[in-house]
């Protein structure tokens, strides 16, 4: 399959007044065209800051060093209007909080023409309009509702709105930054939906970030899994739930909470993430693995490759 | 809610609060000391015409009667008669008024452009020597009092320099031949008057800079916060994930979100101008309701004064619910 996006080396430090903080290492990865992505891990692992990265969209006190390939050039050296063109037209992103990422004093249809506009200056009304309906059902909402304003929409409905805005262009690459985070599980289900048929119709690939196993297992085809900053497992869906390799992986599919009778307990990795600011030598989870072994403080486990997987650790060095 | 709706509710409810304002105005001047009727005829005169004078201006009715017959008269535009000049108030003040609306409404101009671009220049470059730059002006600015800068202004560029007139709004006979708006730099331009328009702008180019200046000082630090608020917002980053281009992200998203609270600030200081340009107007012996009321407080010309500050609550009211109906254009949550 053609690759349609490679991240390489991706590294990424914020610097703050009380210091740096390295918050992705070393990651690398790349997305097939049709081909969905899942990016997990905990709150402050860098999964949104790696996608942010993906749109050149980090704060100014950001430093990125590594490459991301999109059609064979460096996006993270790309001059301002270069990626300018390929925001929202190539690659485009749903954000984690619907309730504000739509301009609260502008129109749907508004929003959409921006996005066409911004891409080109022809286009007419009409064509704007037609672009924009199409898009709007395709995510499940009424064209109707393109002169409303975002304050009269549900949560759910301008997530799909966001969608709707992310796909109007049909572009080749969608980052969803948890888009179903901040929705009840019934929207979440419907958004997921949307998404899935989007990968069927679309022909797109989505980079979808999340914490939520249950949704990765639902659309994912490959799943790389972050631990403060570094992605200690790379591997399609079906090996990592059938036998998870690295000991922060199998935590992780662990806690995902069952309701089963007898089994309402909910189970933790105790511990909290290492500061990002100064990182201790060795490997990052030592400090909550089971499994710890004397080389894991004193030396940064490499990259492994085992059996067409990549996992981040000593146990299989 | 429709907007002609909200519209309307707006001035109605604006109608209370002039009320108010009529009744403060009432009372506070009829506790301050002073007899307007000595203060006309001099300390000296006899009793019987005192009290002849005081039965024809009503002053020896119950305090309750004259304020309900005050509060008649307002209503169908009477402000009552001057003590001092026999003329009506109320045609004193719509002849002073022009002078101090061109003062303040060039100020406002000056201010205003200063505030938004200067102001959101400064939010887009956020802690960098523009930022810096804007912090330290409009802190330096606010600190100056507005007499004294107008003096400064008027040493350098009248006295030293010889570039501009310091005083009045007009030079000798430079006088629009016919008044429409009695702003003598659009009936001059009406007229087609050029070199009058031109000796006008020069006249209103060291107030209104002393005026807007000042200003402009509230109105950088408002917009820039404002605008750094909405720059930080989700929507921004959404707009910019979009491809849309940083000039207009910065009009188009920010300043327009920043803008109703900036704007409310804004009509206050316009409303706050015409009144705080009895200042102004003293620096610069500008012949507007500044120095009427300056002048008629010296004369205890008690219609004069009340006339004044009624003629100003009444502009507030109408400043703010302008402010109010172009908040609720912009923003459509406002009126809903």
């Amino acid at each position: 399959m053609d690759t349609n996006i490679e991240i390489k080396n991706l590294s990424i430090e914020y610097r703050m007044r009380n210091g740096t903080v390295h918050a992705v290492r070393d990651a690398d990865f790349s997305v097939d065209k049709k081909e969905t992505l899942s990016i997990v891990g905990e709150s402050g692992c860098g999964k949104s800051t790696t996608g942010h990265a993906i749109l050149k969209l980090l704060p100014s006190n950001a430093r990125a060093t590594g490459s991301i390939i999109y059609n064979g050039k460096n996006i993270l050296t790309m001059s301002n209007n270069e990626i300018r063109q390929i925001r929202g037209k190539h690659i485009s992103i749903v954000f984690q909080d619907p309730m504000t990422s739509l301009d609260p004093i502008m129109r749907v249809k508004d929003h959409f023409f921006e996005l066409i506009k911004a891409h080109d200056s022809k286009v007419n009304e009409q064509e704007m309009i037609e672009i924009a309906s199409c898009a709007l059902e395709a995510s499940g909402v009424s064209a109707k509702r393109l002169n409303n304003y975002p304050f009269e929409f549900s949560g759910g409905m301008r997530q799909r709105v966001m969608i709707a805005l992310a796909i109007a262009l049909q572009p080749s690459v969608i980052v969803a930054d948890e888009p179903t985070t901040s929705l009840d599980v019934v929207v979440q289900e419907q958004i997921m939906e949307v998404l899935k048929n989007l990968k069927r119709t679309k022909d797109m690939s989505i980079i979808l970030i999340t914490h939520d196993l249950g949704i990765v297992a639902e659309v994912a085809d490959k799943v790389a899994v972050m631990y403060a900053g570094e992605i200690v497992e790379y591997a399609d869906i079906y090996n990592l739930y059938k036998n998870p390799l690295h000991p922060y992986t199998q935590l992780l599919l662990k806690s995902v909470p069952n309701i089963k009778i007898g089994d309402m307990e909910l189970h933790n990795i105790p511990g909290s993430l290492p500061d990002l600011k100064n990182i201790p030598q060795g490997c990052r989870f030592r400090d909550r693995c089971p499994m710890v072994k004397d080389i894991c403080k004193k030396e940064t486990p490499p990259i492994i490759d085992k059996d067409g997987r990549k996992v981040r650790c000593w146990l299989y060095g | 809610m429709k907007l002609k709706t909200y519209i309307l509710t707006r001035i109605l409810l604006s109608i209370p609060m002039i009320l108010i304002i009529l009744t403060i105005v009432f009372f506070v001047l009829r506790v301050l000391p002073g007899n307007p009727v000595l203060a006309m005829l001099g300390p000296k005169a006899p009793p019987e015409i005192i009290h002849a004078m005081e039965h024809q201006m009503g002053l020896d009715k119950p305090i309750i009667v004259q304020y309900f017959i005050y509060l008649s008269h307002i209503a169908v535009g009477n402000f009552g008669t001057s003590t001092y000049t026999s003329l009506p108030v109320l045609q004193e003040l719509v002849q002073k008024f022009p002078a101090t609306f061109e003062l303040t409404f060039y100020s406002m101009i000056i201010a205003v452009s200063i505030g938004i671009f200067f102001g959101s220049y400064a939010a887009y470059n956020f802690g960098k020597p523009a930022d810096i730059l804007a912090r330290v002006y409009s802190i330096f600015v606010y600190s100056f009092p507005v007499f004294w800068f107008g003096i400064m202004l008027q040493l350098i560029f009248g006295v030293w320099l010889h570039w501009l007139p310091v005083s009045g709004r007009s030079s000798p006979f430079m006088i629009p031949n016919h008044i429409y708006t009695g702003i003598y730099s659009i009936d001059a331009l009406l007229n087609g008057q050029f070199d009058i328009f031109v000796d006008a702008v020069r006249h209103l180019i060291l107030p209104s800079v002393t005026l807007g200046v000042v200003i402009s000082s509230i109105f950088v630090r408002m917009v820039r916060s404002n605008v750094l608020l909405a720059l930080s917002s989700q929507y921004v980053i959404a707009a910019r994930a979009r491809g849309e281009s940083e000039r207009k992200i910065l009009f188009k998203h920010a300043l327009k979100n920043a803008m109703p609270p900036i704007l409310t600030i804004m009509g206050l200081q316009f409303a706050l101008l015409l009144a705080g340009a009895i200042l102004t107007e003293t620096t610069f012996s500008w012949p507007g309701i500044g120095n009427y009321l300056i002048t008629r407080i010296s004369y205890r010309d008690f219609p004069a004064i009340q006339g004044a500050i009624v003629f100003f609550a009444f502009f507030v009211a109408f400043i703010s619910i302008l402010v109010d109906i172009i908040n609720a254009w912009i923003d459509p949550r406002i009126r809903y």
